[in-house]
């Protein structure tokens, strides 16, 4: 095991003045990711800086709003009564993420910055990643890949963001709130990352020593519905091949308004606007879902391995569509 | 009637019992020791570096940093590890060629140095520093550029005359089946403890067949094999990964001896992807021809299995096809193309469950082809009362009973055969099903019986138990055999000092164990009977008038005839007895008999989401012919592995290789799946037939045969499902969308 320092600070401040002294340092939450990276020498940081000890753990709600502390668990989240009733989509996603051993380490704040599964990343042997090493090329593109993102990924990258979570809390247009050297900041979730095909070795917008401590999540007004559509091999326990994150609010069978993202096909969370504003107004129309899907994939990167996401984004999008605005509800 | 309400009351049989394992207990409190937990005072920690090129040579293994690391106590490489004699030839067991003996790599994730510290936390990192400069060399990876070569252990077969066959059919289907590498994958980690003093070595392993570890150490490492113990009490499941001496074991006990310091070499899981063998991908051609009835007229099946340079595939993938069902004209074909790859070797119903998913699958074609059903095509051809290459009797085969109750539990007669006719909402509804052969294997082995004075006794094997059940069945029947309780037989296993025993492996090992229990059953009430004095009520009787009950010896015919161990012990002022057995086999051609193996039949019923191509496997129904069944509950455990493990096969389990560099690219859990629960449906485990009658204990062994099958009936029930025949296993959501 490579030796490292262990700092585990009690309030916020210090935790950020400690990493933003050393470049070498990083923050530990759950660790349910990054011990498995270090584990691999992937990741080697001189200096864990554990928060796990900051008051930064819980959820409020006030109003249309829920602010939720960036150490609260997948499993708390998942179990947190205006989760349930207001934004039923950010719950499934949350209990298809991981298995509930894991819900319980990981953290929110943590399970948006967690790195990609791509196995050439994963694989300090492999030389050639340009997300590990700047301009060293990409295994993944040459090999079979078959998890890898077809959206916002190119011959340089194709790295998938892997969470599950952060597909219906992109829908829905939640703020991560920020604490740095600089002071406090709200970023955007669908600002927060950074295309792999706009620079593969730069993943999100933070700078060294910023921290997330919370995130802001719209609640679903009344009226809405929503929910999550994980495809994927076996059925549990796996991370997505595609997956559908789909709010709605029906006037009849007219969509007044609705929210769409989609996961495993990015190199980040993949809000798809161009298939809201298609389907904004219109009726319930599965030919018009399946033309929004292929808008929203339009311009795919694909390599042989990943070719069928095509076809299984749209498929997977205009399922949840169909189930969202003319099924029953459960 | 009154004589005999006055007997004792007949004996409780305990085989037959759904008893508890009888090493539960210890498994569930942390006190089986398995080989990781061995730990020996002055014990080092070794870890295995691998290479990361397919082919070429190891030209410098820059040490001299590690060295000077915190514990670090030596970097073993070809230039200073000790030089090991070859291993020793063994039925389908021989070793792997000796690690760091000359620095040329014939695959990627060999092991190419092996670093030795005070801790594991200190060895793994200088492990992650070393600095390894290859002369590589072009490697061997497409199977299109390797050469197919014969495999050692099955020759081709002909039957009769396929091309024959084949012009007299009135139909006739052929296609290329193949199935994907699958690696065993125990939950418990492999690795070696070693310690040796002088010439005299304790080793602690994860191996199925203690007898071959110890005799291939003793020979490689140039020592009387009477001075090597290998220990292996309890494995952490082996599936086939610890039937071959893997070079991990010669690295522990090298480094061990040159240090002279116990060392423990532990894998870790990638390393389980690489080192410890593996299902090697396969193809098949098949051509199927039958006359308009269904009547079969030929079978030809030519399989190809990858293997590694060094090391050829185990192969087997046509051992059963000429063997289920009655067509007189059968040909096979089987190859092996090496290449700069792992090593493969047996996994979980080797070759069979491979060759079985293309045979089944073109089974079920050729039935679509005549418009039959699927069990009716099977059922007109069963070889069911003699073998349909010897034409002798079955010793036993209840495969046409397994067809006949699975239909009947399953509800098979209520399927409609057409494609896609079966809907649940937006759901299509497949039923598929299959039959299954596992071939007979029964090897010799021996075991000890001894009797106290206090009417207890000990059983005594080198056998193992990986988790099979050896323990609870071989504790049923020497209660059995010596009328006692099971709680009063005490089994020791897994260490080769004890009388000899084969592998726990081919599904053979209860038989045999079974068989040599028997065997010293018998001698030991000789033994007994020897001591009895003139005036006891035993004298005078025959060895086979006698049998053990209630912790004595008695006449069959007149129980209250006895005595009891302890007054025959003292009767010659002996405090013990003991017994050998061995297994003793019939000769099968004499007795009339052919050597009948496991039986099988498979019932699957999945649903599709066809839009999504999500696929689940909602029910099964699984009927077994395996003998007799020492442990329903453990005989159902076997089976429900092997299920869950056919499971996996068909819709998961594949180890991608890259294609450039023959890097593994998802070993581990995360990346290369196998079933979860939520992939288990109910599966309802069932058994047919009864005892063999050439396995002297009747059974023909369950550890295997429970996943053959389960594949093609999947496969089977998905083109009922869809009316896509899907002949690539495993079968994934890309392959399934419509």
């Amino acid at each position: 095991m490579r030796a490292f320092v262990y700092d585990r600070p009690t309030d916020v401040e210090q935790a950020v003045a400690a990493v933003a002294a050393d470049p070498q340092a990083a923050f530990l939450a759950g660790g349910t990711t990054q011990l498995d990276l270090m584990k691999d020498g992937v990741w080697t940081p001189d200096r864990l800086v554990d928060i796990t000890r900051l008051p930064l753990r819980g959820i409020m709600v006030d109003g249309q709003l829920m602010r939720v502390g960036a150490l609260t668990s997948m499993e708390e989240l998942a179990a947190e009564p205006a989760v349930a009733d207001r934004l039923l989509m950010v719950r499934e996603a949350l209990l298809a993420g991981a298995s509930t051993q894991l819900r319980n380490m990981a953290t929110i704040g943590g399970n948006l910055l967690q790195r990609t599964r791509c196995r050439y990343f994963r694989d300090p042997t492999v030389s050639a990643c340009n997300r590990r090493s700047p301009d060293s090329g990409c295994a993944a593109v040459d090999n079979h890949a078959r998890m890898h993102a077809i959206l916002g990924v190119d011959e340089r990258c194709v790295a998938l963001h892997a969470s599950d979570v952060a597909v219906p809390l992109v829908a829905v247009d939640a703020q991560a709130l920020v604490v740095g050297p600089q002071g406090q900041r709200h970023v955007p979730l669908t600002e927060l990352w950074v295309r792999a095909d706009e620079g593969p070795s730069i993943e999100h917008v933070l700078g060294h020593g910023e921290l997330i401590t919370a995130v802001d999540v719209p609640l679903l007004p009344a009226g809405w519905r929503s929910g999550y559509l994980k495809v994927r091999d076996r059925a549990s326990y796996e991370f997505v091949l595609v997956s559908a994150a789909v709010a709605v609010l029906m006037d009849g069978d007219l969509i007044a308004d609705l929210r769409i993202a989609l996961g495993g096909v990015g190199s980040v969370p993949w809000r798809a606007r161009q298939a809201e504003q298609m389907l904004r107004g219109t009726h319930v129309d599965p030919v018009r879902f399946e033309q929004a899907g292929r808008a929203t994939v339009a311009g795919a990167y694909t390599l042989p391995g990943t070719a069928f996401k095509v076809d299984l984004a749209v498929a997977t999008l205009t399922r949840q569509l169909l189930a969202m605005t003319t099924e029953a509800t459960p | 009637m009154t004589a005999t309400q006055s007997r004792p009351a007949a004996p409780r049989e305990w085989v037959g019992q759904g008893i508890d394992r009888v090493d539960g207990p210890h498994k569930v409190t942390g006190t089986a020791p398995y080989s990781g937990d061995v730990t020996l005072p002055g014990m080092l920690h070794a870890v295995v570096v691998t290479a990361t090129i397919a082919a070429g040579t190891v030209t410098k293994v820059d040490t001299s940093a590690l060295l000077t690391l915190p514990g670090v106590r030596a970097v073993f490489t070809h230039e200073n590890f000790p030089r090991l004699n070859a291993g020793p030839q063994v039925a389908f067991g021989e070793a792997p060629p000796a690690p760091l003996q000359d620095g040329r790599v014939a695959f990627h994730g060999q092991e190419v140095a092996l670093v030795v510290a005070d801790t594991i936390q200190q060895a793994v990192e200088a492990a992650r520093l070393i600095e390894i400069t290859y002369a590589p060399e072009a490697a061997l990876l497409d199977p299109a550029d390797g050469s197919p070569e014969p495999l050692p252990y099955l020759p081709d077969t002909h039957r009769g005359d396929t091309e024959a066959g084949w012009a007299q059919a009135d139909v006739r289907v052929g296609a290329t089946y193949t199935t994907a590498e699958n690696v065993n994958n125990p939950l418990g980690l492999m690795g070696a403890v070693a310690a040796w003093d002088g010439d005299h070595l304790e080793f602690h392993d994860s191996t199925q067949w203690p007898v071959n570890v110890r005799k291939t150490l003793a020979a490689m490492f140039g020592v009387p094999e009477s001075g090597v113990r290998v220990h292996a009490p309890y494995l952490g499941g082996g599936f086939g990964a610890g039937l071959i001496p893997w070079p991990y074991k010669m690295l522990a006990a090298g480094a061990a001896r040159a240090l002279r310091r116990p060392v423990k070499l532990m894998l870790t899981r990638p390393q389980m992807f690489k080192l410890v063998g593996h299902r090697p991908d396969t193809e098949h051609q098949v051509r199927l021809a039958a006359r308009r009835d269904g009547t079969l007229t030929a079978i030809e099946h030519r399989a190809t299995s990858l293997a590694s340079l060094d090391k050829p595939a185990l192969g087997l993938l046509t051992s059963a096809t000429g063997q289920v069902y009655t067509c007189p004209n059968v040909a096979t074909v089987e190859r092996t193309v090496r290449l700069n790859r792992r090593y493969p070797s047996a996994m979980r119903g080797p070759g069979e469950a491979e060759g079985n998913w293309a045979i089944e699958t073109a089974m079920d074609e050729l039935a679509y082809e005549l418009g039959m059903d699927p069990l009716a095509l099977r059922l007109r051809n069963i070889a069911a009362d003699v073998h349909p290459g010897s034409g002798l009797p079955w010793s036993s085969n209840a495969l046409v009973e397994c067809c006949r109750v699975g239909a009947e539990v399953f509800g098979w007669s209520r399927r409609d055969p057409a494609p896609s006719s079966t809907r649940d909402g937006r759901l299509l509804v497949g039923w598929g099903m299959a039959t299954a052969f596992y071939g007979a294997y029964l090897p010799q082995s021996t075991a000890r019986i001894t009797v106290y004075a206090d009417g207890t006794a000990a059983v005594r094997t080198a056998g193992t138990d990986i988790g099979t059940g050896t323990y609870t069945v071989l504790t049923q029947l020497a209660a059995d055999l010596l009328g006692l309780a099971p709680r009063q037989v005490d089994l020791q296993l897994g260490d080769s000092d004890l009388p000899d025993a084969a592998q726990s492996g081919g599904s053979g090992l209860a038989s045999s164990l079974s068989a040599a229990l028997t065997d010293a059953a018998a001698n030991l009430r000789r033994s007994l009977l020897d001591l009895a004095s003139p005036d006891s009520p035993l004298a005078g009787a025959e060895a086979g008038e006698v049998t053990c009950r209630d912790g004595g010896l008695c006449r069959a015919a007149d129980p209250s005839a006895r005595a009891s161990f302890a007054d025959l012990l003292a009767g010659r002022e002996l405090t013990q007895l003991s017994a050998e057995g061995q297994t003793r086999l019939p000769d099968a051609a004499e007795a009339g008999m052919h050597q009948a193996g496991g039986f099988g039949a498979r019932y699957v019923e999945v649903a599709i989401d066809p839009a999504i191509g999500r696929l689940r496997v909602r029910r099964i129904v699984t009927v077994t012919d395996c003998g007799r069944v020492l442990n329903p509950k453990l005989a159902r455990s076997q089976i429900i592995g092997g299920t869950v493990g056919g499971i996996g096969m068909a819709l998961f389990e594949e180890t991608v290789t890259d294609p450039d560099t023959g890097r593994v690219a998802n070993g581990t859990f995360g990346d290369y799946l196998i079933a979860s629960c939520a992939d288990v449906p109910d599966i309802e485990v069932l058994f047919a037939g009864g005892p063999d009658r050439f396995s002297p204990a009747g059974t023909k062994g369950a550890g295997e045969i429970g996943l053959v099958g389960i594949p093609a009936a999947i496969g089977n029930a998905v083109f009922h499902a869809t009316g896509r025949r899907l002949r690539s296993l495993p079968i994934t959501i890309d392959q399934l969308m419509m």
